[in-house]
């Protein structure tokens, strides 16, 4: 609470940025799927500590409540995600997102 | 007992609960429930049956939502939009007339899914609950009028179209596209939704009245949150739409994809998705319109370009049709750059057409696709129109529609359009966009000369293919959709009209 | 501050060693590469394929439907706090959202997702499944012979 008050709300906005930052880069840098679900975790939990730190800084509680249905959409991307992986894994064991080429693009 | 649980309700110091119009919420909820009640149905009795209940119920449904929106239709044109849900929803002319098209595209989807499945063994209620729950998304989304709402929308609308995207579990193509759709998709929701976050906190608000309202009253000495939030939201937008520096997936997830599914996203998808971007840029931000005109600008010249010249290059027909849907996206993009009355309602003239369009072309290459769904090449077209005249002349129909030519939608779909861009003094875009019909005019006669020349190699290939099979409710979905094109493109009147009384008004300019 | 400064040189010096080690070895060790040497195992058979791993379908599914059920409890405990302040009104919509979740919870038992055990109910409810599966096709066995070639979907 002091250091929120003393600080102000622009370390949290760039740690958010930041965090968006390292998880768009990782999607786009790792091959492993697992792993680019979680870079999308990483970027929708910095979204939502952007929406804290707005909705503190505004002093309304919109923001916060917000973050709720993110996390539920965040929970429901990764279940959709897992689902589609092990969709895959079962015909193909051992796959990467480099393996998923048969077609060009 | 019963006594004690309302003493306990009824404890002083109520919060002030809103209060909802159902009414407004029918489409939504008929759609939604009848999902529901689908899934644990079809779950509770056997998969397969030789009577396509599935298939009919999903069309009562649809219907049931259409009907439901009909009289609101009326209720909204003659007493204004409702805003429901402390005006989290506002029910108006555009979100109606989107909501409509939306569930049409459901429907046609639905009857092209009935035949796949039953052709690739794959029976089951689970891809017409997808269908449905994916449109309540969509629905949500052009009903929206929170940014909030909207991205709930937008994810329900793309998670079940992610799986669906996976339906055919024995083809690895269709686990690839949905890995590629749902890595992409979620990376780009991502960005609409940081978007969202960054319009919060320059704005105070998520709910687009008050951002209006708000940008209406204050002068932002430093806009530059704002602007990033333009572009994060355009990003999430143009990926949906599938715009083109976001368009990549398109090609992949569309060859990939089962077809059905692919009459689907380039139809309903795109609908709800240019539903958003609507409501968000030309309405909420209407008066930054000089910040945002020139990135729509740039991104639909690019969208242009890239769907017409790289379509032409392809040799699968159902990357072809990839690549003319992000062109035909590149057109609805014309008419929202606009920004204009006339603009909005040309996007909607173009949105309604281009789903029958988009939606009868799909419904082609899924019989043509045989069993498997891997019959796509330009080869496998040659002398169609021998084997199968009736089919040949309705793809034709659709190819022609969508390059524009006289007595089908397409040309007024494409005509409103160039005229919105005339008036907006967009010169340079309208040309691009005409240059554009004309180089994807290539594409699609390269189809028809496929279907309708190319006699001589096809005689000695056909004994070896057995005629193709036509089922019943494909046959429907695109006799629909013929008739649509030409209707629409003898007597443009009835939707031109519609798609008049849609449009809201604009917020005038500062 | 000063009493840290032995353990902050320690980890300086522990870093910079470390950098220095790497860094010698890759400037004065000779490289000499062949196709053998550079190969994960210098001897014994050549590995023509990833070796066939048993792959637990049925936990990966407990625990998505565990995930996707826990967070909805998120939407619980707000309610929760103020449920006596939104009486009757917060009552139907915590309804209307539960009976949503249970009709998928109905829909997971109805196709078998929740019974454990050996995997017969699962392979005759699962549409996936073609019913022409058996453990003779579906079971791998080490080699090439019998398995369809190359990454080509087999359409069943």
């Amino acid at each position: 609470m002091m250091l929120a008050s003393t600080l102000g709300p622009t370390p949290y906005l760039v740690l958010g940025a930041v965090l968006f930052t390292v998880g768009a880069v990782g999607l786009l840098v790792r091959r492993n799927p697992l792993v680019m679900f979680m870079c999308i975790e990483l970027m929708l939990n910095a979204t939502n500590l952007t929406f804290v730190t707005f909705a503190r800084q505004l002093d309304d509680v919109g923001g916060q409540v917000i973050v709720f249905f993110v996390l539920v959409v965040a929970a429901a991307e990764v279940v959709i995600g897992l689902g589609i992986i092990v969709g895959i894994l079962r015909r193909r064991p051992g796959a990467t997102a480099d393996d998923l080429r048969l077609m060009k693009g | 007992m019963t006594s004690l649980l309302f003493a306990q309700l009824g404890t002083p110091h109520r919060i002030q609960t809103p209060s909802v119009a159902w009414s407004g919420l029918l489409p939504v909820l008929v759609l939604l429930g009848g999902a529901v009640v689908l899934m644990v149905v079809g779950a509770l009795l056997p998969r397969r049956s030789r009577h396509s209940w599935h298939l009919w119920l999903t069309l009562l449904i649809a219907a049931g939502s259409i009907g439901c929106a009909v009289p609101l239709w009326f209720r909204v044109r003659d007493h204004g939009p409702l805003s429901i849900l402390r005006d989290a929803v506002r029910v108006d002319g555009l979100a109606l007339f989107l909501g409509i098209v939306i569930v049409v595209g459901v429907m046609l989807a639905a009857l092209l899914t009935d035949g796949y499945l039953r052709r690739e063994e794959l029976e089951g209620p689970e891809p017409y609950v997808l269908l449905m729950l994916s449109a309540t998304g969509g629905l949500l989304m052009a009903s929206a009028n929170d940014l909030i709402v909207m991205f709930l929308g937008l994810e329900i609308l793309s998670l079940a179209v992610y799986v669906l995207a996976g339906l055919h579990v024995r083809r690895l193509r269709s686990g690839e596209a949905a890995m590629k759709y749902f890595v992409l998709g979620g990376f780009s929701s991502a960005f609409f939704l940081y978007g969202i976050a960054l319009a919060y906190g320059a704005t105070g608000s998520t709910n687009l009245t008050d951002i209006q309202r708000f940008l209406a009253t204050n002068t932002l000495t430093n806009n530059g949150l704002l602007l990033a939030s333009f572009a994060l939201l355009l990003v999430g937008f143009g990926f949906k739409v599938a715009a083109a520096p976001f368009h990549s997936w398109a090609p992949d997830v569309y060859e990939g994809s089962p077809s059905p599914v692919v009459s689907f996203m380039a139809s309903a998808v795109k609908a709800a998705a240019f539903a958003g971007l609507i409501r968000v840029f030309v309405y909420a931000f209407a008066l930054d319109r000089h910040d945002w005109q020139p990135i729509v600008y740039v991104v639909a010249v690019l969208t242009l370009l890239v769907g017409s010249v790289l379509a032409v290059v392809q040799t699968n027909v159902k990357r072809m049709l990839a690549y003319s849907s992000i062109n035909h996206a590149g057109f609805v993009l014309v008419g929202v750059q606009a920004a204009s009355d006339r603009g909005v309602r040309s996007a909607l003239f173009y949105l309604a057409t281009y789903t029958f369009m988009v939606a009868g072309s799909f419904g082609v290459v899924t019989i043509v696709g045989r069993r498997g769904d891997n019959r796509h090449q330009l080869d496998d077209y040659k002398g169609l129109a021998r084997t199968e005249p009736l089919l040949a002349f309705a793809f034709l129909v659709f190819l022609l529609a969508q390059a524009g030519v006289p007595f089908t939608s397409g040309l007024w779909a494409k005509f409103y359009v160039i005229g919105a861009a005339v008036e907006a003094r967009s010169f340079w875009l309208a040309l691009v966009a005409m240059l554009s019909t004309v180089i994807s005019a290539f594409l699609y006669l390269r189809i028809v000369l496929a279907m309708y020349g190319g006699a001589d190699e096809a005689d000695e290939a056909a004994p070896a293919v057995p005629r193709l099979r036509i089922p019943f409710a494909a046959r429907i979905a695109l006799v629909v959709s013929v008739v649509a094109t030409i209707g629409f493109g003898l007597v443009p009147g009835p939707l031109t009209h519609a798609s008049k009384t849609a449009v809201p008004k604009i917020a005038a300019g500062k | 501050m000063g009493q840290y400064l032995p353990v902050v040189a320690m980890l300086v010096l522990a870093v910079v060693f470390a950098i220095l080690s790497f860094a010698a070895s890759k400037l004065l060790a000779p490289r000499r590469p062949s196709a053998a040497k550079s190969s994960p195992y210098e001897c014994g058979i050549v590995p023509s394929q990833e070796p066939p791993e048993r792959f637990p379908v049925r936990f990966y599914l407990v625990a998505m439907i565990f995930i996707v059920f826990d967070i909805e409890i998120i939407f619980m405990y707000p309610y929760a706090v103020i449920y006596r302040d939104l009486g009757a009104f917060g009552l139907v919509e915590v309804l209307t959202f539960a009976i949503a979740v249970f009709a998928s919870f109905v829909y997971l038992i109805a196709n078998g997702a929740l019974d454990w055990g050996p995997a017969k109910r699962l392979g005759r409810r699962d549409p996936q499944m073609s019913a022409t599966r058996t453990t003779t096709s579906t079971v791998r066995r080490v080699g090439l012979e019998g398995r369809p070639a190359g990454d080509e979907e087999v359409a069943a």
